[in-house]
C-alpha cells in the first residue's frame, strides 16, 4: 500500500493515541491492582502493623521469627507440600484416565461428560459443606458406606491422619475440571495416527506410551503447572471444613496467612509469609519448566 | 478455531451393533464412575428432604423414611437466604458486566490497532495473570481501608472493571479470527474504532464474550475468600459467606443446610446446563493454546 509518508506518520501517530486509549483500563488496572501492591507488599513485609496502625519498619525480624520462633510455619509448609504431592499427580492421573476412558464414540457418552464436569461448577464453598456433612463421623455418609463394607471407620476430618486425604478426595471429585481439558486435547490427536499406529501392530500399551503421552504432554505440562499453584494457595478446604486442625495437619499455607493477618492482626507477618509462598511458586514453577524440555514434546523443534 | 465441538473427529465408523467384550468392561467402569460421581449429590438431596429425626437416624438412612420439605423455607430464614442472594446477584452482575465490557475493549485494541509496544504489553498482561492474587490482598486491604471501601463491595466489584488477562487472551485470540475486510470496509464508510468494536466486533463474537460471562458469574458467584476479607457486617455479606456460617452453628441442622445449599447450587447449574458448549470453548481454547 503506497501512502503519502507525512499522511501516514500522522496517520501512525494517532492510531498509537488510540491504541493505548483502548489498553488504558489495563494499564490501569495493571498499576494499581498489580505493580502497587506488588511493590508495597515487599517493603509490608519487612514492617510491623495491626491493621490500624501505621506499619514500622522492623528490617528481618518478621522472616527471622517464621523460620525460627513461629511453631506453625514449618508445619503449615509440611501439610502443605503434602497437599499438592497428594492432589496433583492423583488429579492428573483419574483425569487423564477418564478422559481416556471417555474419548470414544458411544451412544449418549455426553451424558456421561456432562456428570463427570458437574461437580466442576458446583460453588467450592456448597461442595466444601456437603462434605463436611459426608464426613460427620457419626451420620455422614462415607462412615456408612464403610460400615456397610464391614471396614473401619474414620474420624474423617478430625482424624490427625486422615484429615488431610480427605480434603485432596474433595478436590478428586472435581476431577471432571482436569478431565474435560485431556479430553479436548485427545480429540485434537488426528485419528489417522491411531489407525497407522494400529495397522504398524501397535498394542494398546505401545500405543499409549508411544503416541498419546507424547502428543498430549503439552497439556499435561499446562495441567502439571497450574495444578501446582493452584493447589499451594488452596484456601477454602482449611477455612470452611478444618481450620487448620487437628494439630497443624491440614493448616495450609493461604489459611495460614489468612489467620495471621485477619485474626491474629499480625500484617507484617503475614505478608512475609506471602512472599515465601510467593518464592518457594516461583522456584517450583522455574524447576517444573527446566525439567519440562526432558518430556514435552514439541510438534516444531527448530521453531 | 476456538470450536472444540467442531474439531472432534468423527472416528472410523464402528460396529455399532455388537458389543465387543472390551466395550462392556468399558461401559461398565464409565457407569460405575458415574455412579459414585452422583453419590454425593443423591445423599444431599435425600438429606435436604429427611425429617429432623432422619438425619440423627442411627444407621444413617440412604433413602429417608419420611419427608420434610419445610427445611428449605427454615434453612434460607436462617441465613437470610433472599438478602445474601440479592447481595450476591448484584455483586456478580456489575463486576462480569465490568470484567466482559473492559476485556472486550482492551481487547480490540491489541488485536486491531497498530501501534508501538501492542505485543509487548499484551505479553505483559497476560504475564500479570501469573502473579498469586494472595500477594496482592495485604496492600489492596490497607489501600482500601483508607479510602473507606472496607465493608463496602466496591472491592469486589471495581477491579473487575480494569480488564481481565484471562479475558483479553480469549478476546484477542477470537478477533483475529473476524476477517479484516470487514472492518477495512466500515473505515471506508467512515466508522471509528469505537463503532466497528460495538457494531461489528462485538456481534461477530458472541460465544467468547458469553464464555466470558459465564466464568465471571462462577467466578463471582463462588467466591470466599475475598469478601470474607472484605465484608465485616452481615447484611452485607455474600451467599458464599452465609453458606460457610451456618457450618459454624454447634449441632448442625443438617437437612435445612443441605437444602438452602442445594438453591445456593442453582444458579451456576442452571447456567452450566443452558451454556454448556461455551464451558467447552473456554476450556478448549485453554488446550489449543497450549499446543501452540
Amino acid at each position: 500500500m503506497v501512502q503519502h509518508p507525512v499522511r501516514h506518520k500522522r496517520h501512525r501517530n494517532h492510531d498509537a493515541l488510540i491504541g493505548y486509549l483502548f489498553i488504558l483500563p489495563s494499564l490501569i488496572g495493571l498499576g494499581v491492582f498489580v505493580l502497587y501492591p506488588l511493590v508495597t507488599s515487599v517493603y509490608y513485609g519487612l514492617t510491623a502493623w495491626n491493621g490500624v496502625s501505621t506499619p514500622v519498619f522492623v528490617g528481618l525480624q518478621n522472616y527471622v521469627y517464621l523460620f525460627v520462633h513461629d511453631i506453625a510455619f514449618w508445619p503449615s509448609l509440611k501439610a502443605t507440600g503434602l497437599f499438592v504431592l497428594m492432589s496433583v499427580p492423583s488429579s492428573l492421573i483419574l483425569g487423564l484416565a477418564l478422559a481416556m476412558l471417555l474419548n470414544r464414540k458411544l451412544r449418549g457418552i455426553r451424558v456421561f461428560r456432562t456428570i463427570f464436569y458437574l461437580p466442576v461448577v458446583l460453588p467450592s464453598i456448597a461442595t466444601l459443606t456437603l462434605w463436611k456433612f459426608i464426613y460427620d463421623p457419626k451420620f455422614g455418609f462415607a462412615n456408612e458406606v464403610l460400615r456397610a463394607l464391614h471396614l473401619p471407620t474414620s474420624m474423617w476430618l478430625g482424624s490427625y491422619t486422615m484429615a488431610l486425604p480427605a480434603i485432596v478426595i474433595i478436590g478428586l471429585w472435581g476431577v471432571g475440571g482436569t478431565m474435560i481439558i485431556f479430553l479436548a486435547g485427545l480429540q485434537s490427536v488426528p485419528q489417522e495416527l491411531y489407525e497407522a499406529a494400529r495397522l504398524d501392530g501397535g498394542g494398546d500399551f505401545a500405543i499409549f506410551r508411544r503416541l498419546t503421552l507424547p502428543l498430549i504432554s503439552p497439556i499435561l505440562f499446562l495441567l502439571l503447572v497450574m495444578g501446582i499453584i493452584g493447589s499451594m494457595q488452596a484456601f477454602n478446604q482449611p477455612a470452611v471444613l478444618t481450620s487448620g486442625g487437628p494439630g497443624f495437619s491440614t493448616n495450609l499455607f493461604m489459611y495460614s496467612i489468612y489467620e495471621n493477618a485477619f485474626q491474629n492482626q499480625q500484617f507484617g507477618l503475614a505478608e512475609a509469609q506471602v512472599w515465601v509462598l510467593f518464592i518457594a511458586i516461583i522456584i517450583i514453577t522455574i524447576f517444573t519448566f527446566r525439567l519440562s524440555s526432558m518430556w514435552v514434546y514439541t510438534e516444531n523443534d527448530s521453531e | 478455531m476456538v470450536n472444540t465441538e467442531k474439531a472432534i473427529p468423527v472416528g472410523p465408523t464402528r460396529h455399532r451393533s455388537r458389543w465387543t467384550s472390551r466395550q462392556l468392561v468399558v461401559v461398565v467402569m464409565i457407569v460405575g464412575f458415574s455412579v459414585i460421581m452422583l453419590l454425593p449429590f443423591f445423599w444431599m438431596i435425600t438429606t435436604a428432604l429427611k425429617t429432623n429425626n432422619g438425619i440423627y437416624h442411627l444407621p444413617p438412612q440412604f433413602i429417608p423414611h419420611s419427608f420434610d420439605l419445610a427445611n428449605f423455607g427454615a434453612g434460607m430464614r436462617a441465613v437470610h437466604f433472599s438478602r445474601l442472594f440479592i447481595n450476591t446477584a448484584i455483586i456478580a452482575a456489575l463486576s462480569t458486566i465490568g470484567s466482559v465490557a473492559s476485556s472486550m475493549f482492551v481487547g480490540y485494541g491489541l488485536s486491531r490497532i497498530r501501534f508501538p509496544g501492542r505485543k509487548i504489553w499484551f505479553y505483559v498482561f497476560v504475564g500479570s495473570m501469573m502473579l498469586p492474587g494472595i500477594v496482592s490482598l495485604i496492600p489492596m486491604f490497607r489501600l482500601y481501608l483508607s479510602i473507606g471501601w472496607y465493608n463496602t463491595w466496591l472491592p469486589l466489584i471495581v477491579p473487575a472493571w480494569f480488564g481481565n488477562p484471562f479475558f483479553i487472551f480469549l478476546a484477542r485470540q477470537y478477533y483475529f479470527s473476524v476477517p479484516r475486510s470487514l472492518d477495512e470496509a466500515a473505515k471506508l464508510d467512515g466508522a471509528g474504532h469505537f463503532t466497528i468494536l460495538t457494531r461489528i466486533m462485538i456481534p461477530m463474537t458472541r460465544p467468547v464474550w458469553i464464555t466470558m460471562a459465564i466464568f465471571s458469574f462462577q467466578g463471582a458467584w463462588n467466591d470466599y475468600l475475598q469478601p470474607l476479607v472484605y465484608l465485616y457486617s452481615q447484611p452485607k455479606w455474600t451467599l458464599s459467606l452465609g453458606m460457610a456460617s451456618f457450618s459454624g452453628i454447634y449441632n448442625t441442622p443438617w437437612n435445612e443446610y443441605m437444602a438452602t445449599d442445594l438453591i445456593y447450587m442453582l444458579p451456576p447449574l442452571m447456567i452450566f446446563f443452558v451454556a454448556q458448549k461455551y464451558f467447552m470453548q473456554g476450556l478448549g481454547s485453554l488446550g489449543s493454546a497450549s499446543l501452540r
